[in-house]
């Protein structure tokens, strides 16, 4: 009997693979996503969001002078007790994952929807202001957007700008 | 068949390898207070806004305070701790799966995807053979608690293999030096072997056929053990590729179950 009921489950797993169902979204289905996990991982590749960012510093004859765009992307020197304790990392990855959700979110955006009044478009804001402020400390204007990257094995071949915040002041 | 003994180590082995992964995901989290103060980047200000209803926030503002956060972590690392040394009891289980509910909601759903979601995997099989044990008998309540762990587990390999194997940029091995290049710890050394297109093909289909055949791992525990080591393996080399720590820990506190299963049946 638990042979034909693992059988069946096995079997449904399977069809879940290649039928399309309606995807379902909400805000709680969203932050209690744990309960439904779908265990696709590293699957898809494709254009992945990436996020840019510019500082700005007064010039001597009053306007702003911009730096040029930086990659807001978490790079990581590898330990091997990283294994045991690994928060900055994972800190790391969840940024990352921030402006993947970020990219969800504006993707999703109903046309004329300010994307400013998204809660990731908070967070990316305090990232970027936190990132920049690590090698312009006396940062006070500054920029970023989101670019949507195609790589291949030996690079990025592609880049779309998805959006292009407004000049903000800290 | 699973003797009474037999089920006893397993549960026990299950609880312990938890207890373990609790306890370094709260110690990193403990780590990271100052991401989640009132001037960190996850601030609970900016996100109490995506709790939908308005009158639920000023209680998730209570439970959200720094200070009322940081007692959470304490007090789960103080369960974990007991769940280790003297296994799970009713009320220990409903505190950890509650306290992981809340953790998960101040990290906006996740703090590390499917780590995440296998931690709450493994507390609601716990939680199941618990609240199952008050009403039927706890053996039955256990084997029911073991399954669920183990068919998600062995869920999340022959998922993650089929829906790579369906993929031509995985068939090619193309796939997994462009993520490769991506991970955390930075791109692949210009000469890596996992450059070469036909090294990493081979990698690819190594991987996503052992992913795929996972559910063989019920067949005997002689083929669970082999499949679970195997298992151990490849989440070192996620870890050591992708920084996925938490990864390894999470599932690792399943094998037990999975072993387990496999015996349960023959």
């Amino acid at each position: 009997m638990t042979s034909v009921l693992l059988s069946l489950y096995v079997l449904a797993v399977l069809a879940s693979l290649v039928l399309k169902t309606p995807i379902v979204k909400g805000p709680w289905l969203f932050l209690l996503r744990a309960f439904f996990p779908n265990w696709k991982f590293f699957h898809a590749v494709g254009h992945v969001p990436h996020l840019y960012a510019r500082a700005a510093s007064i010039h001597t004859n009053g306007e702003w002078l911009w730096s040029d765009w930086q990659w807001i992307y978490p790079r990581r020197l590898r330990r091997w007790f990283h294994l045991f304790h690994n928060a900055d990392v994972n800190l790391g990855l969840a940024q990352q994952n921030l402006v993947d959700h970020f990219w969800a979110d504006l993707y999703d955006l109903p046309s004329g929807a300010d994307a400013q009044d998204l809660v990731t478009y908070e967070l990316v804001v305090r990232l970027v202001k936190a990132q920049l402020r690590l090698s312009h400390p006396t940062l006070c204007q500054f920029q970023f957007e989101l670019r949507m990257e195609l790589s291949n094995a030996d690079g990025v071949t592609h880049t779309d700008t998805m959006m292009r915040s407004p000049e903000l002041s800290c | 068949m699973l003797t009474p003994t037999g089920l006893l180590l397993v549960t026990r082995a299950l609880e312990f390898l938890l207890a373990i992964s609790l306890g370094l995901q709260t110690l990193e989290f403990l780590r990271l207070s100052e991401a989640t103060s009132a001037h960190g980047l996850w601030a609970w200000s900016v996100q109490r806004r995506d709790i939908p209803q308005t009158w639920l926030r000023p209680c998730l503002d209570a439970l959200m305070r720094p200070s009322t956060y940081k007692t959470l972590l304490w007090l789960r690392l103080v369960a974990a701790l007991c769940l280790g040394l003297w296994g799970g009891s009713l009320a220990l289980v409903l505190f950890l799966f509650a306290g992981t509910v809340l953790i998960l909601i101040r990290w906006r759903g996740a703090f590390n995807g499917g780590s995440d979601f296998m931690t709450l995997v493994v507390l609601t099989g716990l939680l199941i053979a618990y609240v199952g044990g008050e009403f039927v008998n706890p053996a039955l309540a256990w084997r029911a608690g073991l399954w669920y762990i183990t068919l998600q587990a062995v869920t999340s390999y022959f998922m993650s293999g089929w829906v790579k194997m369906l993929r031509p940029e995985w068939r090619s091995g193309a796939a997994m030096t462009i993520f490769l290049n991506a991970a955390i710890y930075g791109p692949l050394s210009p000469k890596h072997w996992l450059r070469k297109p036909g090294l990493a093909c081979f990698g690819a289909w190594s991987f996503m056929l052992w992913e795929a055949t996972f559910p063989l791992a019920l067949m005997h525990p002689l083929w669970a053990l082999l499949y679970c080591s195997v298992a151990a393996v490849f989440h070192l080399l996620v870890f050591w590729f992708f920084g996925l720590n938490r990864f390894f820990w999470a599932w690792l506190a399943t094998f037990p179950a999975i072993v387990g299963c496999s015996v349960l049946w023959i």
